[in-house]
């Protein structure tokens, strides 16, 4: 369980968080003023139906997306990062150094083999040893001996166990996950989902995690449905 | 014996049930409106992909009917003006450089009483009233005309009113014009013409004007001038001689016998002949030129289909989930076909139109440039409108739609073989990509040979130009082999170790996308190979032909009457001048040259130089020769001839052969004692001046060259003699480094036109690169969402598409470097020897190979600014979304 002493600064705090679409004269509000705060080490559940908006928050976290108002504060070493405040290459970066996201059609890149797919976080941040923390984890998920193998070559299991390596690499501060099991057999779905917490909770990550599964939910610390543009917190 | 595998079983099944559907549906095709619909819908999609087929058609069809255009509308002007000098003469009486004495005409009439004769004395003038136009002036007898040139008016000369029929018959220097000359150029009767023939001036009054209803005479009348034959007689100074004299002939079984009774009264020199002989060996010498530029011509076509197969791949594999759903809700094999063919058919109708409209407008430019070259090397011609003619745009249209059509084959079957249940994988056609790459790389091999096959034997000249399109064809299906090594080269661990991430990735995506980006090299990779082809070819010629030149132009001072064209025949040195020179301070020597055409036995006519000596001396270049030097010149004194490397090609005629020339004497058999380098597109010979006026009755001189004393400034010289000239004669004298120049421009003009082609052929390989990058930026757009989100910069992804782009030109410029090398050596050796018979040697420059790789590069880069550009465009939170 993470900490959410008054102590401790949340790791991550939304206020105010809207996202509206445009869409010719017509505005679809998908989040609507949510405030909520993500405390470190943490495992945040976020429910609710097909276009509810849980992508839609994840990508607004990440800084993928930016929202159409409120702000989204999150706290690094240096002082707090305002992300809807930064141009966009200042939120790329910020993707680059903070984030490790997963995806639920795993999105590994289909011309690197799997090291290469899990060292590119870390070329990219023009850190050393690359190769070397990126074969440690490759152990840790159980693909140490397909290093040099291509994505296109593993199941759907696999995949997305290097697409967990790839998002823990670089030691981000917080994870991001969108429907990771959504793709895989309930088995399968399962290993993953249990190897994806066993590696966030020891690596101390907050993970927040979008999925319609309501086993998963069982598991995280704090579980919020999303309705109506709402964030509504049902466990924790 | 071996058993069929069950999934060999079920492929045969699969394909017989496919030809099976293919063939029970057809004439089954009740829903073409629907299909229409969806690949009308298809390609409305994807507007910028199918703007690029479009244009890329459209430039492949417009250069096949500027070309056309250009060349059918000179043979055509060629033909009108012909046919309305040549009117109802069956036969005509030729004779030497002279022409035929006018006795033999009155024989005819009168001795033999035939009256179906008329005379004629014709040539080119350049009209200095008419901005300096040339036209072809006729000279006639009105009396005798009647029965031939009815339509063209001339018959009517006799019912022209009182008054111009007098001053047309009696009086020297009168003239008939076109109604539609005196009507463009505001000329009433009673004006005057100036007229420029070589050296001399006329003025030549206009006494009527000749209106026609007929299209083709009124358009033959806007480059003739008609005079009474005495008129035509003193402007071309022929007094006393015919050019030719016209004949209708009786049909069988009389014809013999009037033959015969007319060769009985013709000299030794004169021959009878059938116009339509003549119009057709002039066509003829035209052949090989206008073949090399329709074979050009095709050139952005056949790379544009590179392009269109492309585009329509592309938008299969894009659709492939929509195919499977139409499968699934029971659209068949066929229709899913015809539905790909039909959007392909469809874009290449618009490409076909546009590239019609397009190609009428270039064919303004063209024509001008096809002139031009017939004018610098064949003959005097005055084309001046373009002549539209419907075969041709439709030939270009149906040519395009049909490049879409087969273009697009490939990937409509690929469409065809979506099953309901399995949609098309990208990964999957990519497989099939691979696993087919060894079978297409034994077609390229076998396209290799073919080539060979129709290169090496001296086929066709239109077979040899199907032998460059199969190497160009085998080298692009190589292709995908080159670049599928290439990537295994960098996929060595050692090199993937040591290259950057996006370096890796770069390559992994060409080689990934190989169906597509093999394709887009294979394209650039032949326009780029064309480049360099074309340019060495042309470089080495040139470089050839200054070599030739230097040595050729032994002489320091050329003297010439005023051409209307650089490839007319020389008007005649007047006498005066000739003395002039003798006798001029500082000039030490004097060459002169005859240049005429004479009837050669199995050639028709060829030209003929009568010099006094070879001004090239010793640094003539002979292909063979009797003996050194002095013992060629030796024999050439005693009556054998040199010949050009032209003649000697095109009629087999080698060293000791005897080519036998209609003389004024009769046909005499001359042997060959050399055959020398020559550029001249005509075949010609040379014969001594003494050996020369032997057998012809002919005083005349063309040209003089001139060799100045030692210490003596050509220069100075040159402005000397022009002094000593003027208000006397107009002649041309030119520097020895002048007229090299005068004949490197005129090479330089004749190649623009092939530089322009090969140029437009690029442009529609940029066009193929650009329409591959875009259609793989959009395939990858999830791939670009993921890479933004895990933290790559818009830069990066930038640097990752020029990285890729610039990685497919390197590798095109890579094979087309070898590529042009033996294109070159194909132009050089094969193509322009048996369209030309030229010996041309190969000069190699380093800098074109450089270009070419710079060219290969730069465009695939400048291809690949406006992907990237969108590529950082892209939203990484859409990008994800993208299914």
């Amino acid at each position: 369980m993470g900490s959410r002493d008054s102590a401790h600064k949340p790791l991550i705090r939304i206020s105010s968080l809207s996202k509206i679409y445009r869409e010719g004269d017509q505005h679809h509000v998908v989040l609507d003023g949510i405030t909520e705060d993500f405390y470190g080490g943490e495992f945040v559940c976020l429910h609710g139906k097909s276009g509810s908006g849980k992508s839609t928050l994840l990508n607004l976290i990440a800084g993928i997306d930016a929202p159409s108002d409120g702000d989204i504060l999150i706290h690094a070493a240096d002082g707090e990062i305002a992300l809807n405040r930064l141009t966009e290459r200042e939120r790329t970066l910020f993707r680059r150094n903070h984030v490790g996201f997963v995806f639920q059609f795993f999105n590994l890149i289909p011309t690197l083999t799997v090291i290469e797919n899990v060292t590119l976080p870390l070329n990219l941040m023009g850190k050393r040893n690359a190769q070397k923390s990126a074969a440690s984890l490759l152990d840790a998920v159980g693909l140490g001996a397909r290093t040099d193998t291509y994505p296109d070559k593993l199941s759907g299991g696999e995949q997305q166990r290097v697409a967990i390596a790839r998002a823990l690499v670089h030691n981000p501060r917080f994870l991001l996950a969108d429907e990771p099991t959504g793709n895989l057999d309930a088995e399968t779905g399962e290993s993953v989902l249990t190897l994806l917490l066993r590696l966030s909770r020891s690596a101390g990550k907050t993970l927040v995690m979008a999925t319609h599964a309501t086993e998963i939910a069982e598991r995280a610390d704090r579980v919020f449905h999303i309705d109506g543009g709402k964030l509504i917190l049902h466990k924790g | 014996m071996p058993r069929l595998g069950q999934s060999d079983r079920y492929n045969s099944e699969s394909i017989c049930t496919f030809i099976q559907v293919k063939w029970d549906n057809i004439g089954d095709m009740r829903n073409l409106r629907t299909l229409l619909r969806l690949a009308w819908g298809g390609a409305w999609r994807r507007p910028l992909q199918s703007l690029f087929f479009i244009v890329g058609v459209s430039i492949g069809v417009a250069m096949i009917i500027a070309i056309d255009l250009a060349n059918s509308s000179a043979n055509r002007a060629f033909t009108i003006s012909t046919d309305a000098v040549v009117g109802k003469a069956t036969h005509q009486i030729v004779g030497g450089p002279n022409g035929v004495d006018e006795s033999v005409y009155l024989r005819i009439r009168r001795e033999l009483g035939y009256r179906k004769s008329a005379p004629i004395v014709e040539g080119y003038v350049k009209v200095k009233t008419l901005n300096g136009q040339p036209m072809r002036l006729l000279g006639v007898d009105s009396f005798a005309e009647r029965p031939f040139r009815e339509e063209l008016g001339t018959a009517k000369i006799a019912e022209l009113n009182q008054k111009s029929f007098s001053a047309f018959m009696a009086e020297p220097n009168t003239v008939l014009i076109g109604a539609n000359v005196s009507d463009e150029y505001r000329l009433a009767i009673g004006e005057s013409l100036e007229i420029q023939v070589g050296s001399y001036h006329h003025k030549l009054r206009i006494v009527d004007v000749i209106a026609s209803e007929d299209r083709r005479i009124r358009r033959s009348l806007k480059d003739l001038l008609v005079t009474d034959i005495a008129t035509a007689q003193e402007v071309f100074a022929k007094i006393g001689k015919l050019d030719r004299i016209d004949l209708i002939l009786p049909d069988a079984p009389s014809k013999t016998e009037v033959l015969e009774r007319i060769e009985s009264v013709l000299p030794p020199g004169a021959c009878i002949e059938s116009p339509d002989a003549r119009r057709g060996a002039v066509i003829e010498m035209t052949n090989a030129f206008r073949l090399n530029l329709t074979a050009l011509s095709l050139l952005a076509l056949v790379v544009g289909m590179f392009l269109i197969y492309n585009t329509v791949s592309f938008s299969v594999i894009q659709r492939r989930t929509v195919i499977g759903r139409l499968r699934a809700i029971g659209m068949t094999r066929r229709e899913i076909f015809t539905m790909i063919l039909a959007e392909a058919t469809v874009l290449g109708i618009a490409g076909a139109i546009l590239g019609v409209g397009l190609g009428i407008l270039l064919s303004r430019g063209a024509i001008g440039m096809v002139t031009t070259s017939i004018n610098d090397l064949f003959f005097v011609s005055n084309v001046r409108e373009i002549n539209i003619s419907s075969p041709t745009l439709l030939k270009g249209g149906l040519l395009g739609i049909a490049a879409a059509a087969i273009g697009a084959l490939i990937p409509a079957f690929e469409a065809a073989r979506v099953t309901p249940v399995s949609t098309l994988q990208r990964s999957a056609i990519e497989s099939r990509t691979r696993r087919s790459l060894r079978w297409v790389s034994v077609a390229g091999v076998a396209a290799l040979l073919l080539g060979a096959g129709l290169l090496l034997p001296e086929w066709h000249l239109g077979l040899t130009f199907l032998g460059v399109l199969a190497v160009l064809v085998g080298v692009a299906l190589l292709t995908p082999s080159f670049m599928r090594g290439f990537a295994a080269l960098a996929a060595t661990r050692w090199l993937r170790r040591r290259l950057p991430i996006l370096g890796n990735m770069a390559i992994r995506d060409i080689d990934r996308a190989l169906s597509r980006t093999s394709t887009a090299v294979a394209a650039l990779m032949i326009a780029v190979s064309v480049i360099v082809g074309v340019s060495v070819m042309i470089g080495s010629f040139r470089i050839t032909v200054e070599r030739w030149l230097t040595d050729l132009l032994g002489a320091d001072i050329f003297v010439s009457p005023p051409a209307i064209a650089n490839s007319q025949m020389a008007a005649r040195l007047d006498p005066d001048a000739f003395k002039l020179f003798e006798t001029f301070p500082g000039i030490a020597q004097v060459a002169t040259a005859r240049s005429v055409e004479v009837d050669a036995s199995g050639m028709g006519r060829i030209t003929l130089s009568a010099i006094t000596r070879d001004i090239a001396g010793e640094k003539r270049h002979y292909k063979s020769a009797l003996g050194n030097h002095a013992e060629t010149w030796d024999a050439f004194q005693s009556g054998g001839l040199i010949v050009n490397e032209p003649l000697a090609n095109r009629y087999k005629r080698s060293l000791g052969d005897t080519i036998t020339l209609l003389t004024d004497k009769g046909e005499i058999p001359f042997k060959i004692v050399g055959v020398a380098y020559d550029f001249d597109v005509r075949p010609g010979i040379m014969m001594y001046d003494v050996v020369y006026r032997s057998h012809w009755d002919d005083p005349h001189l063309s040209s003089a060259a001139l060799f100045v004393q030692p210490g003596v400034d050509v220069d100075e010289k040159i402005g000397a003699l022009k002094a000593a000239l003027a208000g006397k004669l107009e002649l041309i004298i030119r520097s020895n480094r002048a007229l090299r120049a005068n004949a490197l421009a005129v090479f330089d003009r004749t190649f623009s036109i092939f530089v322009a082609l090969q140029m437009l052929a690029a442009v529609v390989a940029f066009i193929g690169v650009l329409s591959a990058l875009m259609s793989l930026q959009l395939e990858r757009t999830r791939e670009i969402g993921t890479l933004r989100s895990i933290g790559i910069t818009r830069g990066q992804l930038s640097r990752l598409t020029l990285l890729e782009t610039g990685l497919m030109g390197a590798i095109a410029g890579l094979i087309a470097m070898p590529t042009g090398l033996v294109l070159a050596t194909i132009l050089i050796y094969i193509i322009n020897l048996r369209s030309f018979g030229w010996t041309l040697q190969m000069q190699l420059q380093p800098s074109q190979f450089t270009l070419a790789f710079v060219v290969a590069l730069v465009s695939a880069l400048l291809a690949s600014i406006y992907p990237a550009w969108r590529m950082g465009q892209m939203q990484p939170a859409e990008a994800l979304r993208t299914e």
